[in-house]
């Protein structure tokens, strides 16, 4: 009896000694346990910002290779020559401070701004940009592509870089890309070891530097005292990244204001922090869009008739209702809207089940009876919800369409078959500009290719071709005239409905009404440029 | 009879050595399936290194890079090689060795698991002894009801659960992490073993300690949950047992007091069961951890290798399996051993 009196002695001391840590926990400790609320006025006291992330989403913390989500943390630690508006269609001046191009568009000059230093204490020139670029395009990893134009890279001075290109290119686009077009110190760079910077080490000029990180788990920033725009006025001290892999922990998170900014909740979620005066809930367009590609190479999509009735029986309304929550808007043409080159007279289909009867009998199938396979990612809750409303609005023609969800490799594997009968009818797939252009979209999705990596559809239409080729070229010497250009490529893509043009993304961003200054740039998808934001 | 005593030892020590041998074979042929598995899935992981819109050109360079362009039996051979040097590959999706990877996230796991187990017998074991004493009463159906639950009940649905009292209506616990926010930011969070208990602890670091002591609390109840239940379970049905045995009633009969008998006599052997179901159900607990790191957002291996699974990351896959069937090969040892020490088992 006695043992088990001590037994139980032992368990409530247990208790107590949790209850008294608990009590003695936040309150007592010196700084306040829940952050991300409103910290006490103190002006001394820093202040962080939190975002709560479904995963830490760096692939790789090399500046040069890393083509991912990743940059939302990138953008703050490094800087591009430019940062380009695409809604207003300008550029803001960032390394740069302004540039000159020659009436053929073959040479770009920047001049380079005074006074920046790395993170490393060096000092920017350009000699850093020349080195930062050629490094990309000698790594030729991630985005390094989007320098395929430039032939060399010359510094009459100190502070001036000249680009000579092989053809013309829109080099105020390409240097703010999102990807690839980092600056990084050279001092640093040449001082390490190769995979220095993929080690999660850092040597930019922008307004935060890299703190520390757990890859996979978090990163925190913490403010680079000799930023180059200085640091009066209101900012944040520090920024920190988490992972919060549960949907219901991240909104619980926002919600008692631990967290500052989220993203990746479901509908329902949205619907329910909208009845919460302290969470802001804004919807931007994207230049994120879902697409879907006919195999143009095999029976029955070959034949253009089926290919129309097909994109007439597609419900785009109820998609952007019920699979998107309303958070989309039907696409016009594969261009997304706000993006220069959308074509917003573009012909759009719209759901007419009798209209695709028609084309369908026209092509020789009355009664339909067809068999056909759609893929998409697997894990994408939302395309898999496009493909069964899809799927309903076939069976209604006597078209069976077997919806499979593969993990991006396979589905990618499947799509490359040598054989094309071998490969899926329909391919499901996101699509986002690199550098924000129309020929991202086009060239990568329709552009005839010696080996298929993205062009699903398997067109090989050198009139097309020289559409969108020419236009490129064009879009170094003359945008306005290059928009008209994409847009009449983009005319015969539709007319020949090479593929469905589904919707084009909102992306609805929640965070704490006291973040202020947070303003959505849809170039460089969610990146939050912090120096920017403030608490209030 | 001292002579058997003596006689053991080297049995003892023999019998040790051929589980090892054992657990060595165990592992090599979880090496070679494991590998040979995830490359027969139809992936492609050059494809994968360098990321979902990667050029032909870098796809090829790739394949050379990671060596794939070789035999698969040669690539076996060459895994194998490295294994012995602790290189187990770079992962394709951070492009980071995987053995460093396994370093940063096991700590965090390791600590949730033992402390719960350790959690686990403190409660589990009264709890059992209580019911065994108390058979048929209001608290052994109390105890039994408890231990049922914790057994069956989803962890999953326990955590969220248990966050929606105490973080969100009582906001006394915080919802998830290791640490808080401004803890991580503004204090020098200690690192000598990886386990930030412990060394918040030997560091003296008291502020530290409390908090991630608080950060425990949730996970550890969720994970500790199923082997309390199973603990009292197997306890009170080995007591009762032993309970019924004839020099159990021969202590009695000479008037020892009961809680002599209950604790010191029968108690005592029938920790035997207990303790290896207990070390056995690490290995569960351990499964079981994953889904509840995700939940708490603990910074341990689970989302690793929830992740590292659907991406096909194939050299974070073999890292962690082969780290799973060590831990699988330890915790057998040791049960055996435990097995092995009761005098009555036959080597």
């Amino acid at each position: 009896m006695k043992q088990i009196k001590q037994v139980m002695v032992l368990i409530a001391g247990l208790l107590a000694l949790a209850v008294s840590v608990t009590a003695c926990g936040p309150g007592a400790s010196p700084t306040p346990t829940g952050t991300g609320s409103p910290t006490p006025s103190t002006t001394s006291m820093p202040q962080v910002a939190v975002v709560a992330l479904l995963s830490i989403p760096v692939t790789d913390w090399d500046p040069a290779v890393e083509f991912s989500n990743g940059v939302m943390i990138l953008h703050n630690v490094y800087e591009t020559l430019l940062r380009y508006e695409p809604l207003e269609d300008t550029f803001t001046p960032v390394l740069a401070t302004d540039y000159t191009h020659s009436d053929d568009g073959l040479t770009w000059t920047f001049h380079i701004r005074q006074g920046v230093k790395f993170h490393d204490g060096t000092e920017l020139n350009s000699e850093a940009v020349k080195f930062s670029i050629e490094r990309t395009i000698k790594i030729g990893k991630g985005a390094a592509f989007i320098w395929d134009p430039v032939d060399k890279i010359e510094t009459p001075d100190k502070l001036t870089v000249v680009f000579k290109l092989k053809y013309p290119a829109p080099m105020d686009l390409i240097v703010s890309s999102a990807y690839a077009a980092f600056i990084v110190s050279p001092a640093a760079a040449q001082s390490n070891p190769d995979d220095w910077f993929t080690q999660g080490h850092e040597a930019g000029t922008g307004p935060y530097k890299l703190e520390s990180q757990k890859m996979g788990e978090e990163v925190i920033l913490t403010k680079f005292d000799d930023y180059w725009k200085g640091w009066q006025g209101k900012h944040f001290d520090k920024i920190y990244y988490k992972k919060v892999p549960e949907n219901a922990s991240r909104r619980q998170m926002l919600e008692k204001g631990d967290a500052d900014w989220t993203m990746e909740l479901t509908s329902e979620d949205i619907e329910a922090l909208k009845a919460n005066p302290n969470i802001a809930i804004e919807v931007n367009s994207s230049f994120e869009n879902l697409l879907g590609f006919f195999n143009t190479e095999k029976e029955p999509l070959n034949n253009k008739l089926v290919r129309q009735a097909l994109s007439y029986a597609f419900p785009y309304e109820d998609v952007v209702k019920y699979a998107m929550g309303g958070y989309a808007e039907q696409a016009k043409g594969p261009v997304p809207k706000g993006l220069w080159g959308h074509g917003d007279d573009l012909f759009q289909y719209n759901y007419d089940l009798e209209k695709a009867k028609d084309l369908l009998a026209q092509a020789g199938y009355p009664d339909g009876g067809l068999k056909l396979l759609a893929t998409y990612n697997s894990g994408d809750e939302t395309e898999k919800k496009v493909c069964e409303l899809y799927k309903s609005e076939l069976a209604k023609l006597n078209i069976e369409l077997e919806i499979r969800g593969m993990p991006w490799e396979t589905q990618w594997e499947l799509a490359k078959a040598t054989n094309p009968d071998d490969r899926q009818d329909i391919f499901f797939m996101y699509w986002w500009p690199d550098v924000t252009t129309p020929y991202t979209y086009l060239f990568n999705l329709y552009h005839s290719q010696p080996e298929i990596v993205f062009n699903f559809n398997y067109i090989n239409d050198p009139e097309l071709d020289k559409l969108m080729d020419d236009a490129n070229l064009q879009a170094g010497i003359d945008r306005a005239k290059a928009a008209q250009m994409f847009v009449e490529a983009q005319k015969k893509i539709v007319d020949e409905a090479y593929g469905l043009f589904v919707y084009d993304k909102n992306y609805v961003r929640t965070f704490n009404k006291s973040l202020k200054g947070y303003k959505d740039n849809p170039s460089y998808p969610h990146v939050i440029f912090f120096y920017d934001c403030y608490r209030e | 009879m001292p002579s058997a005593r003596v006689e053991r030892k080297p049995k003892m020590l023999k019998f040790i050595l051929k589980r090892l041998a054992l657990g060595v074979l165990v592992i090599l042929g979880v090496v070679i399936v494991t590998f040979i598995m995830t490359r027969v899935v139809p992936s492609n992981p050059a494809a994968q290194w360098v990321g979902p819109r990667a050029t032909p050109e870098q796809i090829q360079a790739a394949k050379r890079e990671l060596g794939l362009d070789q035999p698969l039996y040669i690539q076996l051979g060459i895994y194998i090689k490295n294994l012995f040097t602790g290189n187990l590959g770079k992962s394709l999706k951070t492009h980071q060795p995987v053995i460093e990877e396994l370093k940063n996230y096991l700590p965090a796991t390791i600590e949730l698991v033992l402390l719960s187990t350790v959690i686990a017998a403190l409660i589990g074991l009264p709890l059992g002894v209580i019911s065994a004493k108390k058979k048929d009463r209001w608290l052994d159906h109390f105890s039994r009801f408890f231990s049922v639950g914790a057994v069956s009940l989803p962890t999953f649905w326990v955590g969220l659960f248990l966050q929606l009292i105490f973080y969100r209506w009582l906001g006394v616990l915080p919802l998830g992490g290791e640490l808080s926010t401004n803890i991580k930011l503004f204090y020098q969070v200690p690192h000598v073993t990886g386990f930030l208990l412990l060394d918040s602890l030997i560091t003296g670091n008291m502020v530290i300690f409390k908090d991630a002591l608080l950060h425990f609390i949730l996970p550890g109840i969720t994970v500790a949950l199923y082997p309390i239940g199973l603990v009292a379970r197997m306890t009170r049905s080995a007591l009762l047992e032993i309970l019924g045995e004839d020099y159990i009633r021969a202590a009695r009969s000479y008037g020892l007091p009961e809680s002599t008998v209950l604790w010191s006599y029968a108690l005592k052997n029938s920790l035997g069961p207990t303790i290896t179901v207990l070390t056995l159900s690490i290995g569960y607990t351990l499964t079981n951890t994953f889904l509840i790191e995700a939940i708490f957002s603990w910074p341990g291996i689970g989302s690793y290798i929830a992740t590292s699974i659907l991406s096909l990351d194939y050299p974070a896959i073999m890292g962690v399996t082969i780290f799973a069937a060590l831990a699988y090969v330890v915790l057998n040892l040791i049960a055996d051993i435990i097995i092995a020490l009761d005098p009555r088992v036959r080597l």
